[in-house]
C-alpha cells in the first residue's frame, strides 16, 4: 500500500507544479465550455447546456486518458524516469493505479466547475442523479486512462504512440456523439460507433444527465467501462515497458486488441438489437426539448375560446412557461430563444378524436403523417390495439385509444369520403398537405380502387350530417372533431384540415371549429389538464401557422412549425426514421 | 574467512542468436569493491541487470545476498541499491521528495537527512531535480541507490560523461562506502577508477571474462615485470654493467644518458642500478618505476583500447 500512496503523492504535487498539466486540465476545457456554450446557444436551453457539458467530459475523459496516461507514460520512459522504478522492488501495478488515481483527482474538480458554471451562467439545472454522473464519470476516467497506458505499452516512441493516438481518439471523438449527436449519421456510421468505448461512455453520461436516470439504468456501459478498466489492468501490468530499449514482442501489439474485445462484442451485440441506437435517438429528442424559446408578436388562439391579438409565448423545459397577453419589450432577461412570429398564429396541437389504425408496422408512420400535418394526438377506436404505441422510439403523434362507444362525434369527411369512394371520385387525393404525406403508393393505390367505382350511383349522407353538426351547434352541444381516417378516401395526416373546412362550410364559426379540435377534445380525452390549451404550465405541444385561420379556416394547411413537448419538429425528417 | 555477496557460475545470456554473456564465473565477497572492467557491449551492464533481478538469464547459477535473481527478483532488489548508468528524475521533483518517494518502496529504510549530508545535498534537499548540475544529479542517484541501507551496491559506469572534477568527488564518495564494509560491484570503462577503487577487478571482453584478481596481480599475472629508469648527466659505460644485469631486457636513450630496463624484481634492481653509477662515478639525476596500467593490460589481452 506504501508505495500506491507514496507514488499517488508524488504524481499530485509535480501534477500541482507542471503549467502544461494545469493548462490542459482545467484552462484548455474551460475555454471549450465556454465556446460550446456559445455556438449551441445554450442559455437559451437547459438541453444543449447538458449537451455541451456532455460534450467537453468527453473531450476531456479522451483527453486525459489518451494524452495525460498514455503521452506522459511514453515520455517517462523516453526520458529515462521510468527506469529508476524498474530497479526498485515495486511492480507496474503501482506505477499505473497511482496514474490512474492522480488522474482521476486532477480530472474531477473540473467536472464540479463545468456543472456549476452551467448553473450559474446559464442557468442549467443540476443534474437529479449527481452521485451517478460522478461515478460513472470516475469509472469512464479511469477506464480511458488505463486504455492510455496500455496504448503506451505497445508503441515503441512517441511518434509511434501520436499516430496510435490519434488513430483511437478522433474516431472516439468524432463518433461517441460528443461533437455531432449520432443521430443524424447515417445508419452505418452509428453501428461503427458502437464498437467505439467512447460512445459508451457519452451515452451513459447523457442518460445521466439529459435522461435523468440513475447510473443503475445505465449498467450496460457500466458493464462495458468496468470491463475495459479490468482488462487493462491486467495486461497493462504484464506489458508496461519501463524503458525505451525495452522493445515489445511483435506479438504484443495485438493484446490491444484484446482490450477492446468487450466493445467488439458490445458492438456486434448492439448491431444486432439496436438498443444503444435507439436509446441516442430518444435522448437526442429529449435534449431537444430542453429549449427555451419566445414566440413574439404572435397571435395567439389558446383554445378554449380565448384570442390573443399580439402576445407572446415562453417555452422551456417542455412546457409552456408564461403566456404573455401582451408581447413583452425586454426579452433579454427571458433567456429565451426570440422567434419572432408577428402574422404568425400560435395554437394548440390539434387533436383527432376518431381515427381507425390497425396493429402493424405502419402504425408508427401514420403517426408520423399525424405530427407532420399538425395533429399531436389522435385517439384510436379499433379495439386490434390496445397498447398506446411507444410515443418514445419514434417522433410522432400521440396515439390515445378509446371505446368505439365513446366515440361518437360527427365526422363530415367521413361522409363526403364514404360517398365519393363509392361514386369513384379520387378529388380529395389531390390536396396539397395529403400529397406531401403520401406515402405516394398509397394514395396510388387508393385512387386506382377508387376509380374502379366510376359510375356508380349513391346517396349522400353528407348534407344531413352538415344539418345534424350545425343543430348540434346551436343547441350549444360541445362539438369535437374527428374524422374517421383509415377509412378509404381518408388517409392518416391532414385530417382535421378537411374535417374543420368542411365543418366552416357546413355553417360552424371557425373559432367554435378550433375549439372542437383543441381544448374540447382534450377534455373528452381527459387530457385537458396538459393539452389542448395555450396556457402557462401546460404542455408546450403547439403549431404555429402562416396566417389566421379564424379569417380563412384553409390557413390551417400552412404549417409554419410544429411543437412537440417542447422540442421544434424537424417536419421534413419525420418520415427519414422509416427509410430501411 | 568473509562471506560471499556474489556468486555467479558458468553464466549464459543470448538475445536469439546473439551471446551477451558466454560463460561468467565470478565471486564478490562481502565489504569488497568489485570492478567489472570491459569496453562497450562486452556483456558488463548485461551481467548487472541479470544479477539485479531486471533480466532472465538464459543459463547457469547465481546467488545475490543468498536469493536467485531469476525467481527471487523482489527480495534482492530490496536489498540491494542500485546506481544506473543514467539515471533522470522528474523536472520538477524535488531531491528530499525523491528520496521519500523511493524510500516508499523497502522495507529498510537510511535516515535520509543523514544520507544527504554525506552526500553533500542537504543545502540542495529543496532543489528541483532540472536545476542541479550534472554532478548533483548524480549524487542524487547514489543517494537514491542508499535510500534502503543496501548491503551490496551496484554502480553502472557512476562517472561516464562526467567531468574530472566532478569524476573525482564521485571517487571520494565511493571510497567512503568502502570504508562502511558494503559490497560493491561498480562497472566501468576508466582503468583509472578500477585501479583507484576496486579490490579486485575482472576484465570482461566479448561476454567473457579474460582475467581477473587485484589490479596488481593482473598486471603481474599479464605484463610480468616493471620498468625501471635512471637518468645521469654523462653516458652510462654500459661495457662495466654487472653481468646479473646485463640478462635483463634494456634499452637506452637520450645518447646513452637514460638507461631503461625491465625486471621482475624491480626494487633490488634499483638498488643495484644506483651502487653501480656510484662506481662509475656518475651523477644520477632521476630515477623512475614504471608499472603497466590495467589499460597497458587490456591492450595486451584483448589488442584494442578500452574506450572502443
Amino acid at each position: 500500500m506504501k508505495p500506491y500512496l507514496a507514488l499517488i503523492r508524488s504524481n499530485l504535487r509535480l501534477m500541482v507544479r507542471d503549467r502544461a498539466v494545469l493548462f490542459f486540465s482545467f484552462l484548455f476545457p474551460l475555454s471549450f465550455f465556454f465556446l460550446f456554450a456559445q455556438i449551441f446557444h445554450a442559455s437559451a436551453s437547459g438541453g444543449a447546456m447538458s449537451q455541451v457539458i456532455a460534450m467537453v467530459l468527453i473531450i476531456g475523459v479522451l483527453g486525459n486518458g489518451f494524452f495525460g496516461a498514455g503521452m506522459r507514460t511514453v515520455q517517462d520512459r523516453e526520458t529515462g524516469v521510468l527506469r529508476r522504478f524498474k530497479v526498485a522492488p515495486i511492480s507496474a501495478a503501482p506505477v499505473i493505479v497511482a496514474s490512474l488515481v492522480s488522474g482521476l483527482a486532477a480530472y474531477l474538480p473540473t467536472v464540479f466547475l463545468y456543472l456549476f458554471f452551467g448553473n450559474t451562467i446559464y442557468h442549467a439545472p443540476y443534474p437529479s442523479h449527481l452521485g451517478s454522473l460522478i461515478v460513472f464519470i470516475s469509472l469512464g476516467l479511469v477506464a480511458f486512462r488505463a486504455v492510455g497506458m496500455i496504448v503506451a505499452s505497445v508503441v515503441n516512441s512517441a511518434q509511434e504512440a501520436q499516430i496510435v493516438i490519434q488513430i483511437l481518439y478522433l474516431p472516439m471523438l468524432l463518433l461517441s456523439g460528443a461533437t455531432f449527436p449520432v443521430s443524424i449519421m447515417p445508419l452505418w456510421v452509428q453501428t461503427i460507433a458502437q464498437f467505439l468505448p467512447a460512445t459508451y461512455l457519452f451515452q451513459g453520461i447523457t442518460s445521466i444527465l439529459l435522461g435523468g436516470e440513475s447510473i443503475f439504468k445505465n449498467l450496460v456501459s457500466v458493464f462495458a467501462l468496468l470491463t475495459t478498466l479490468a482488462v487493462c489492468l491486467l495486461i497493462g501490468v504484464k506489458l508496461f515497458r519501463w524503458e525505451k530499449e525495452e522493445k515489445i514482442a511483435k506479438g504484443a501489439k495485438w493484446w490491444i486488441l484484446a482490450v477492446l474485445a468487450p466493445f467488439l462484442l458490445m458492438g456486434v451485440y448492439q448491431t444486432f438489437t439496436r438498443q444503444n441506437i435507439e436509446k441516442a435517438k430518444i435522448l437526442e429528442r429529449s435534449s431537444r426539448r430542453r429549449g427555451s424559446a419566445l414566440f413574439q408578436h404572435v397571435k395567439i388562439f389558446v383554445g378554449d375560446g380565448g384570442v390573443i391579438e399580439d402576445g407572446a409565448v415562453l417555452v422551456k423545459d417542455e412546457k409552456i412557461a408564461e403566456v404573455f397577453s401582451t408581447a413583452p419589450s425586454d426579452t433579454q432577461s427571458l433567456q429565451a430563444n426570440v422567434i419572432e412570429s408577428s402574422g404568425k398564429t400560435l395554437l394548440p396541437g390539434l387533436i383527432d378524436m376518431r381515427i381507425h389504425i390497425g396493429a402493424s408496422p405502419d402504425v408508427y408512420r401514420h403517426l408520423a403523417a399525424y405530427l407532420y400535418s399538425g395533429i399531436t394526438a389522435v385517439c384510436n377506436v379499433d379495439q386490434s390495439i390496445r397498447e398506446a404505441a411507444s410515443a418514445e422510439k419514434y417522433d410522432g403523434a400521440r396515439l390515445f385509444s378509446c371505446e368505439p362507444a365513446q366515440a361518437r362525434e360527427l365526422s363530415l369527411s367521413g361522409a363526403e369520403a364514404a360517398y365519393d369512394f363509392e361514386t369513384g371520385n379520387p378529388e380529395l387525393l389531390n390536396r396539397a398537405l395529403l400529397r406531401q404525406v403520401g406515402p405516394a403508393d398509397r394514395i396510388a393505390a387508393t385512387r386506382e380502387a377508387t376509380l374502379k367505382n366510376r359510375g356508380h350511383a349513391a346517396t349522400s349522407t353528407l348534407p344531413r350530417a352538415n344539418q345534424s353538426l350545425f343543430e348540434s351547434f346551436q343547441s350549444g352541444a360541445t362539438l369535437i372533431a374527428a374524422s374517421d381516417a383509415g377509412n378509404m378516401l381518408v388517409l392518416h395526416g391532414p385530417t382535421i384540415q378537411h374535417e374543420l373546412e368542411l365543418w366552416v362550410k357546413a355553417g360552424i364559426p371557425p373559432a367554435a371549429a378550433l375549439q372542437a379540435a383543441t381544448y374540447n377534445a382534450a377534455r373528452a380525452l381527459h387530457a385537458d389538464d396538459r393539452l389542448g390549451v395555450i396556457k402557462k404550465g401546460y404542455e408546450a405541444t403547439f403549431i404555429l401557422l402562416d396566417g389566421d385561420p379564424l379569417a380563412d379556416i384553409s390557413n390551417l394547411e400552412h404549417i409554419n412549425a410544429v411543437y412537440f413537448r417542447g422540442g421544434h419538429i424537424n417536419r421534413s425528417a419525420l418520415f427519414d426514421q422509416f427509410k430501411p | 574467512m568473509s562471506e560471499i555477496a556474489i556468486s555467479v557460475r558458468g553464466l549464459h545470456k543470448s538475445y536469439g542468436d546473439f551471446e551477451a554473456v558466454r560463460g561468467v564465473d565470478l565471486d564478490v565477497h562481502e565489504g569488497e569493491v568489485y570492478g567489472l572492467l570491459g569496453p562497450n557491449g562486452a556483456g558488463k551492464t548485461t551481467t548487472l541487470e541479470i544479477l539485479e533481478g531486471l533480466r532472465p538469464r538464459s543459463s547457469g547459477t547465481v546467488s545475490v545476498l543468498g536469493f536467485d535473481p531469476g525467481s527471487e527478483a523482489k527480495r534482492i532488489k530490496d536489498r540491494i541499491g542500485v546506481c544506473l548508468q543514467h539515471t533522470n528524475l522528474p523536472d520538477k521533483m524535488k531531491v528530499c521528495e525523491a528520496l521519500e518517494l523511493f524510500a516508499a518502496f523497502y522495507t529498510r529504510n537510511a535516515d535520509r537527512d543523514k544520507l544527504l549530508e554525506r552526500l553533500q545535498l542537504s543545502d540542495k534537499k529543496d532543489a528541483q531535480y532540472k536545476t542541479l548540475s550534472g554532478g548533483q544529479k548524480q549524487r542524487v542517484a547514489l543517494a537514491l541507490a542508499l535510500v534502503n541501507e543496501p548491503a551490496l551496491l551496484f554502480l553502472d559506469e557512476p562517472t561516464t560523461g562526467l567531468d574530472p572534477q566532478v569524476r573525482h568527488e564521485i571517487h571520494g564518495i565511493i571510497q567512503e562506502l568502502k570504508e562502511d564494509r558494503r559490497s560493491i560491484l561498480i562497472t566501468t570503462h576508466y582503468i583509472e577508477e578500477a585501479e583507484r577503487l576496486c579490490d579486485r577487478v575482472a576484465i570482461i571482453d566479448a561476454g567473457k571474462i579474460i582475467e581477473s584478481g587485484t589490479p596488481r596481480e593482473i598486471q603481474q599475472r599479464v605484463l610480468g615485470h616493471t620498468a625501471v629508469e635512471i637518468s645521469t648527466d654523462q653516458a652510462m659505460p654500459l661495457e662495466t654493467l654487472p653481468e646479473r644485469l646485463r640478462a635483463e631486457k634494456y634499452s637506452m636513450r637520450d645518447e646513452g644518458r637514460t638507461l631503461s630496463m625491465q625486471s621482475e624484481s624491480p626494487a633490488a634492481l634499483i638498488v643495484e642500478l644506483v651502487r653501480w653509477t656510484g662506481e662509475c662515478n656518475l651523477t644520477l639525476l632521476d630515477i623512475h618505476m614504471k608499472r603497466p596500467t590495467l589499460e597497458d593490460v587490456f591492450i595486451e589481452l584483448t589488442g584494442k583500447r578500452l574506450r572502443e
